[in-house]
């Protein structure tokens, strides 16, 4: 009975410390070769026209436009790159578990508007909340799995918060200003970016593995392809949106 | 003239009226404005919890913002109503019967009767709420099986002056009293009075219907935040709770105080303190040798004072109530105040006392377990010549209730109860005991 | 035989350990009373499930005809706190709610029940999310000392109203008509409405001077009304209150009424 308790702990034990190793080594060699992938998030057919906002209510964001604001939950660019996709690794790594960055990510309210639109972070990861603009908003964040939480703050404020828990991707709304909606993703790894204006995106330092990608879009859901990136391999990866 | 004190008197003494008590209420009309199910003020409806009774003493108000009318669809029509089909079984071991059928002059002797079959109750209809933020009202048609009356009907000026211990009303009301008989969790013909509060000794011609019935008047009542400390003094016209001003012209006097206190462990206990004074008329003005309605006179007085508890031990609850009662002795008698010397030789006021013991087990909403036992005891006769325990009786009652839904909507109950009473020297030819048995099953059911 | 013993006693120990953690999660605590969860089951059945639900969500059969809709537990976010905004309330805030209800909406004050029961409600209202056994409730919030109010205090108060954008909901007059009223909601997409500060001095969180003060520091979570913790200092919080008690047609003390009409 003894010996059959203590062969329990020692497979145990050693399971814990290959995990460990391993997590080790996968990041070791990532560092040596890291593996990238790229593309482009493609709107097809007719992209939709934003439609204009009216911000008249509160003067210190008329003020702060001279041609009218327009929505921005579809923004395609000239050639057809859709911007605003949080792109990242939903299935594939090992369960380890990543460390947030030092640096914080930076959500800024500017011209009544949240810049950027859509923010992906890490879990954990601060975000700096910066009002620029001379009214007051308050930034609301409505998570699932997140907690709420709901806070006024005038120009100049400062502001730090995190998310800790995945959610692709917690609303952000500015009651004061209802037109202001935002979006910020909070991934539990590193790997995730969210497409530029002409609807590009990398994701950079991967380790060797086989992923599955998910690019997520606020209105249009969201898309997954399998893909496996060797040692230092780069790899071209497209999503295609429609309405 | 006093139609309802005659009709409690038979029921005493002689028994066999049914439907006298098919007037207690859950309030569906109250579910349907906020939401709420029955459960959440009724212990076991028609049985009020201290949530329910709070309501009510609000002046059928929540008190968060969401009363007055003005906040429900306007097609809302605050009004519900009941009704009890049942089936059950009544038998008299002594009930008076001809000695031939048929022939009123063949002479009375007693024999065991028994009678059963399927019935109704009559139907109530409730119309209550709030006209205005802090004006209640409620009217209470009843249709019996055989008539329609108006068991209540009232209005309330509610948290005058904004204190919570500052309400009026006015009209026909059920007095405050320590359980309520509009409540009784029991629908039998005879577990569901409380005898106390209608008991009048033998040979008594007290008007005075009992404390059981609806009065006219006005009431001025109050009560804390949590409905711990309640307290209520209406004052009523001598008419019984009947319409039209049949008896006298003098007023009587209610009062009910009450206190609660939490216990760790047990729950609510409550102690109370009530008293009726009252005057009833022992003779009339009269045309042509018949009373004149409303000119009673020779008016004497009586009361009737006590104490009651309301004890909680978990999920057990315990009613516990004593009366005393006291009849003047012309009343007593029957006598007219102007007519001294036709008292009969040694003729004293009516004394006695009586009291009753009701438990409630109430595992959950859907189920309560009832039992009651109840008695009076004469201390002392009118009339010397009276044997001394002619009029008491005791009564035990068990049953249950069993609320197979749980809504917002509407309220039904399956009900089984049985009953037994004794009332000593009640047979009318042997003058030995009376004993009645009723059993009911049937469905109560409101919307 | 030793160690199996050995080990046998850790395991119990530790499942003993769970078994404790477990259990305080399903407790509450509110002064010297212990809520039970098992026991406010039994009164949540009673008095609560048809309109917050079985499942605490605030889907009740009741909830479809209530407006604002009941509170959905599972979320752990609510409205009157102690505690900042996205932090979990104290279990005596949850107890002060039920014993108060809520201005303006379908709770009633549910302080007919003996102070045991509520105190079993909060803990089982606590057992709907998970988030009371992950999470401590965030440090209460200090209420200094109110001021006296002053026209001084007042016209302050009138100016942050503006500046703090109060009057984006609530209304140039505080009746709850601001031009973003519209387009509110709560947390779960419902259409909510702003308070209406000329409705009387009656608040969604308790009445007082300090109550009001609380809620600008707190903020109303699930709801659109943010937290003012960062964005005002304390004395411009007490001119913020002496500012809405003046919106108030239905103010009872009259005091602040009367400093403005100097």
């Amino acid at each position: 009975m003894q010996s059959r308790y203590s062969v329990l702990i020692i497979s145990i034990t050693a399971l814990v410390y290959s995990v460990a190793v391993l997590g080790v080594r996968t990041t070791a060699s990532a560092a040596d070769s890291p593996a990238s992938i790229s593309g482009e998030v493609k709107f097809q057919g007719t992209p939709p026209k934003p439609t204009r906002i009216d911000v008249s209510q509160d003067p210190l964001c008329a003020k702060a436009h001279s041609t009218p604001l327009t929505t921005e939950d579809i923004l395609v660019g000239p050639d057809g790159g859709l911007a605003n996709v949080v792109v990242y690794i939903s299935d594939g790594l090992s369960t380890q578990t990543f460390q947030p960055p030092q640096q914080p990510a930076v959500l800024e309210q500017k011209g009544c508007q949240y810049k950027p639109h859509v923010l992906a972070v890490q879990s954990n990861q601060k975000i700096n909340i910066i009002n620029s603009d001379e009214t007051t908003h308050n930034i609301h964040p409505s998570p699932v799995n997140n907690r709420e939480w709901n806070m006024t703050q005038p120009h100049g404020m400062p502001l730090e918060k995190s998310f800790a828990r995945e959610e692709v991707a917690v609303p952000v709304k500015c009651n004061v200003h209802p037109w202001m909606k935002g979006y910020i993703a909070v991934l539990k790894n590193p790997y995730f970016a969210v497409s530029d204006k002409e609807g590009h995106f990398s994701l950079k330092d991967l380790p060797p593995g086989s992923y599955t990608i998910t690019a997520w879009q606020e209105k249009l859901g969201t898309s997954v392809q399998k893909i496996t990136v060797g040692a230092g391999e780069n790899k071209t990866l497209d999503f295609t949106f429609k309405q | 003239m006093p139609i309802r004190k005659s009709i409690v008197l038979e029921f005493l003494m002689l028994g066999a009226l049914l439907g006298i008590t098919e007037n207690a209420h859950c309030i569906p009309a109250f579910a349907r404005k906020y939401g709420l199910p029955c459960s959440a003020c009724h212990e076991a409806w028609p049985m009020l919890n201290n949530f329910g009774q709070t309501f009510k003493d609000n002046g059928y108000q929540l008190g968060n913002g969401r009363d007055a009318p003005i906040y429900q669809d306007p097609g809302y029509w605050p009004i519900m109503f009941r009704t009890t089909p049942f089936w059950h079984r009544e038998n008299n071991n002594r009930q008076g019967v001809d000695s031939i059928p048929g022939s009123a002059a063949s002479g009375l002797i007693e024999r065991n009767v028994t009678t059963s079959g399927f019935d109704l109750g009559g139907v109530d209809f409730i119309a209550a709420g709030t006209l205005y933020k802090n004006i209640s009202v409620f009217v209470q048609p009843f249709i019996g099986n055989s008539s329609v009356t108006l068991s209540q009907a009232w209005a309330r000026l509610d948290n005058l002056a904004g204190s919570r211990w500052l309400n009026l009303k006015m009209g026909k009301f059920e007095l405050d009293e320590p359980i309520s008989q509009e409540r009784s969790l029991l629908l039998n013909n005879t577990g569901a009075l409380y005898y106390n509060y209608f008991f009048n000794p033998p040979g008594d011609r007290n008007l005075f219907g009992g404390i059981g019935l609806p009065q006219l008047g006005i009431e001025v009542s109050g009560h804390s935040a949590n409905d711990y400390t309640r307290y209520s003094v209406a004052m009523v016209s001598s008419n019984s709770g009947a319409t039209g001003l049949p008896t006298n012209q003098t007023y009587d006097v209610y009062a009910n105080v009450n206190q609660a206190f939490e216990v760790p462990r047990l729950g609510m206990q409550q102690v109370g303190v009530y008293a009726y004074w009252g005057q009833s008329p022992t003779y009339f003005q009269t045309a042509g040798g018949t009373p004149l309605p409303g000119t009673g006179t020779g008016n004497e007085s009586f009361y009737r004072v006590g104490a009651y508890g309301h004890w909680f031990v978990k999920r057990f609850d315990f009613y516990t109530f004593y009366l005393h009662g006291y009849d003047n002795v012309f009343l007593g008698n029957g006598v007219p105040a102007n007519q001294a010397s036709t008292l009969p030789v040694g003729a004293l006021a009516p004394v006695w006392n009586g009291g009753f013991v009701e438990g409630h087990y109430n595992p959950t909403p859907r189920w309560v377990f009832i039992s009651k036992y109840e008695l009076t005891r004469m201390s002392r006769q009118a009339n010397p010549l009276l044997p001394p325990k002619l009029g008491n009786l005791d009564t035990w009652t068990v049953g249950y209730r069993w609320y197979p839904i749980m809504s917002t909507r509407a309220g039904l109950a399956w009900t089984q109860e049985y009953s037994h009473i004794a009332n000593v020297g009640a047979a009318p030819v042997s003058h030995l005991d009376e004993i009645r048995d009723s059993y009911l099953m049937g469905f109560d059911f409101d919307f | 035989m030793s160690n199996k013993s050995g080990l046998i006693r850790r395991v119990a120990i530790s499942i003993l350990i769970a078994w404790n953690v477990a259990g305080y999660a399903q407790e509450s605590h509110v002064g010297n009373l212990v809520g039970n969860a098992r026991r406010g089951k039994a009164l949540y059945q009673r008095y609560c499930i048809f309109c917050h639900g079985q499942y605490g969500d605030g889907r009740g059969e009741s909830a479809a005809y209530l407006d604002p809709k009941p509170r959905d537990f599972t979320k752990a976010a609510f409205k009157c706190r102690s505690t900042p905004s996205g932090s979990l309330p104290l279990d005596s805030d949850l107890y002060d709610t039920i014993t108060r209800g809520i201005h303006a909406s379908g709770m009633p004050s549910w302080k007919p029940l003996l102070r045991q029961e509520r105190a079993d409600l909060v803990a089982y209202v606590k057992t709907f999310s998970p988030s009371f056994q992950e999470e401590r409730p965030g440090a209460p919030v200090e209420i200094p000392p109110e001021p006296p109010p002053s026209t001084e205090s007042i016209q302050r108060g009138s100016e942050l109203f503006q500046s703090m954008n109060c009057w984006s909901c609530h209304g140039k007059d505080g009746r709850g008509n601001g031009p973003s009223a519209v387009s509110l909601t709560d947390s779960k997409g419902n259409p909510i409405k702003p308070f209406d500060f000329t409705s009387g001095p009656t608040f969604k969180c308790g009445n007082t001077d300090r109550d009001m003060y609380r809620d600008l520091v707190t903020g109303l979570d699930g709801t659109p009304m943010p937290s003012f913790a960062s964005a005002t200092t304390a004395d411009q919080r007490w001119d913020l209150v002496h500012y809405i008690r003046t919106l108030s047609t239905a103010n009872r003390s009259g005091h602040i009424l009367q400093v403005k009409g100097r």
